[in-house]
């Protein structure tokens, strides 16, 4: 982990990351042109540039905090780390797909398939597939009770209303 | 005189039924959401944001002030009965409850728990109904630059108060900002940051950021940290015998504990409340430590103290009164739970401060009256009906639950504008605050940095504006000084102060 190698940990690849996001927002605050100005006014760019600076700084203080701690538990380090990671990749790639089919497949089956994708990551009645069907089913029918039925929400039909 | 009175008629919208049943449904949501362990008060709150669209102000309100009670007294529940605080604030509640629960003294411990939290939650909403007019005064009289210092002492100890993530602190609360900068500029009609996309010239909602920090996030680490140890341990724990009549502690257990006990309890707790940041696990924390060094039994404490379990119950629901005031009186939300009531009030076009009180009292006043009669009266009936089986109620099985919380959440989202786009901001912020809630980032200190930022801007902008640029003008006004100064002592308490070494 000596190196290159302490450079990839999560501790200092998420404030590089968010240095790539400053460095764009950097970059865009110089296009913020003021509509007028008056004596001793400060633009509408200024505090996105104070911002800026604070946060490269604020950064820069991180990153060295991350260099300087020893090395974690390579054990912690397994169970939190690629093996751990598994699952919550498996919620957002789900999630993803569930707002991509949200519109176009309507609320209801959209729904039964995001909580069945769920049912199946967190396990839960895996064994029992009547029990895994009716409780998908059983969720989904809930929450449209309760956003179309008591809250008058307009949900999406099937086929984005078509059907 | 008039303000009071009408802080004082809110009692009489709670007797209609739509509130009523938006304040009981509220508070059950919020004894479980507090009670659960890894589920929070804030996250009930977060995913009521969207229904907030559909609903009128007044129940919305209601039914958040009366979460907020719960979540905070229930979190004793689990504390006490399986040694896992269902909040962060029941920590010191788990200490001690604990113990008595091992002693076979259970019910009796969350009786204790019910009654502090019930006498503290009541104070605490009083103090605010009564001190609410006079405060209001008082703010009237800060000016641009005293608004300025105000939010920017209000950010400097959000980040402090985590003294050993300082850094981070920093970091989450500048994101937050620069967050908020996208969108239109706040004096000028010129957008910022939209990246040449007309989606993005609004700026970004506060219920995406809310919804993907705490709800999204959640079902994230959830399923990081998923495995059955807890469910083990909750069906264990469904074995246990909890009788309703022990749930009422005995009067000469009230009175060696003393009724002046709460009252400092619940005082401390409303003045930790008021500051930002300090948050329910600080109020209960420190009126424990005062508790103990002041008692006459200090070799209970640790082995099952009932002063103790009061003093922390009492102090963490007399925060809830004391974190409204300055949320209410300036728009500063002290913690994540009035910050999503404060974007619960800017969905319904109603500005916090002195002009919101003194002309929209009358929509307020309900909130604070839900507050009060949700410890006053919701707290020991909740108790009663459903202790027996509070154990039970929390043994839900966590798949069914995320699943269920992630279809609120993100269905949630979709409800505000009818935009599948305000969804994948929710996923997009969760995943990052996913990330940074790893990395110990607080999503908190990034929520307060998005809501505080434009004032932050607008503040500073307006006073150079109007003193010819000279930045001075912070120094040469005595309110604005103040804040700075109060700043520069907080600063200094938190962070340079080394506490006093004990025999």
């Amino acid at each position: 982990m000596r190196g290159s190698g302490r450079f990839l940990t999560a501790g200092v690849l998420l404030p590089l990351f968010f240095l790539l996001l400053t460095v764009i927002y950097t970059a865009a605050a110089f296009d913020i042109r003021a509509q007028f100005s008056g004596d001793g006014e400060i633009g509408p760019r200024t505090i996105p540039l104070l911002a800026a600076v604070c946060m490269y700084a604020a950064l820069l203080w991180v990153i060295v905090q991350e260099l300087r701690k020893p090395p974690e538990d390579p054990v912690a380090d397994e169970e939190a780390g690629e093996g751990g990671l598994l699952r919550p990749l498996g919620v957002t790639v789900a999630t993803a797909a569930y707002i991509l089919l949200f519109a176009p497949l309507g609320y209801v089956i959209s729904t039964l398939l995001f909580v069945a994708a769920l049912f199946a990551i967190f396990q839960f009645e895996t064994r029992r597939p009547l029990r895994f069907v009716l409780a998908a089913a059983g969720v989904t029918a809930v929450f449209y009770g309760l956003f179309a039925g008591i809250f008058g929400v307009r949900l999406p039909g099937l086929l984005g209303g078509l059907l | 005189m008039d303000m009071f009175l009408t802080l004082s008629g809110g009692f009489a919208a709670l007797l209609d039924w739509t509130v009523l049943a938006f304040m009981i449904s509220g508070f059950l949501i919020g004894t479980f959401f507090g009670a659960m362990p890894g589920l929070t008060s804030v996250l009930a709150i977060a995913l009521l944001l969207p229904i907030t669209y559909s609903i009128d102000v007044v129940p919305a309100l209601v039914m958040c002030s009366s979460i907020f009670m719960a979540g905070m007294y229930s979190g004793s529940i689990t504390a006490t009965t399986i040694n896992i605080p269902g909040a962060p604030s029941s920590m010191m509640t788990a200490v001690e409850g604990n113990q008595l629960m091992r002693k076979g003294f259970g019910a009796n411990a969350l009786g204790h728990a019910a009654l502090g939290s019930m006498i503290g939650g009541s104070l605490g909403a009083l103090l605010l109904m009564a001190f609410m007019p006079v405060a209001a005064e008082i703010s009237l009289l800060i000016r641009t630059p005293g608004k300025f210092s105000l939010v920017l002492f209000a950010l400097a100890v959000i980040v402090i108060v985590d003294k050993g993530n300082i850094a981070k602190g920093i970091v989450a609360t500048l994101l937050g900002i620069m967050l908020a900068t996208v969108g239109i500029d706040v004096l000028q009609p010129i957008p910022r940051f939209n990246f040449g996309t007309e989606t993005l010239v609004e700026g970004i909602d506060i219920m995406p950021l809310v919804i993907g920090a705490f709800a999204v996030s959640e079902v994230l680490i959830q399923a990081q940290s998923w495995d059955g140890g807890l469910s083990r341990t909750l069906a264990k724990a469904k074995d246990l015998k909890i009788l309703r009549r022990d749930f009422i502690p005995p009067l000469s257990e009230i009175r060696a504990i003393g009724f002046l006990a709460y009252i400092r309890s619940a005082i401390i707790g409303y003045g930790i409340g008021i500051l930002p940041g300090a948050g329910g696990s600080m109020a209960a924390f420190v009126s424990y430590a005062v508790a103990r060094s002041g008692s006459k039994k200090p070799e209970e404490y640790g082995k099952g103290s009932r002063e103790g379990i009061a003093a922390a119950e009492s102090a963490n629901n007399a925060m809830c009164g004391g974190a409204f005031v300055p949320m209410l009186m300036f728009g500063i939300p002290g913690d994540p739970t009035t910050a999503i009531v404060l974007g619960v009030l800017v969905i319904n076009g109603l500005q916090p401060g002195p002009r919101l009180l003194e002309n929209q009292a009358d929509l307020l006043a309900p909130m604070l009256a839900s507050l009060f009669i949700s410890a006053l009266v919701l707290i020991p009936l909740t108790l009663w009906l459903l202790g027996p089986y509070f154990v039970r109620i929390v043994s839900i099985p966590k798949g069914l639950l995320y699943s269920s919380i992630a279809v609120v959440a993100l269905v949630g989202s979709y409800v505000a504008t009818y935009s599948v786009f305000q969804m994948f901001l929710a996923l997009i912020f969760g995943v990052l605050a996913y990330f940074m809630r790893r990395q110990n980032y607080s999503t908190v200190s990034l929520l307060l940095g998005f809501i505080l930022g434009p004032d932050l801007e607008q503040y500073l902008r307006r006073s150079l504006s109007l003193n010819d640029g000279n930045p001075m003008v912070f120094l040469t006004n005595p309110d604005s000084l103040f804040f700075l100064g109060l700043t520069a002592v907080a600063v200094y308490l938190i962070l340079f102060r080394r506490p006093r070494r004990t025999a």
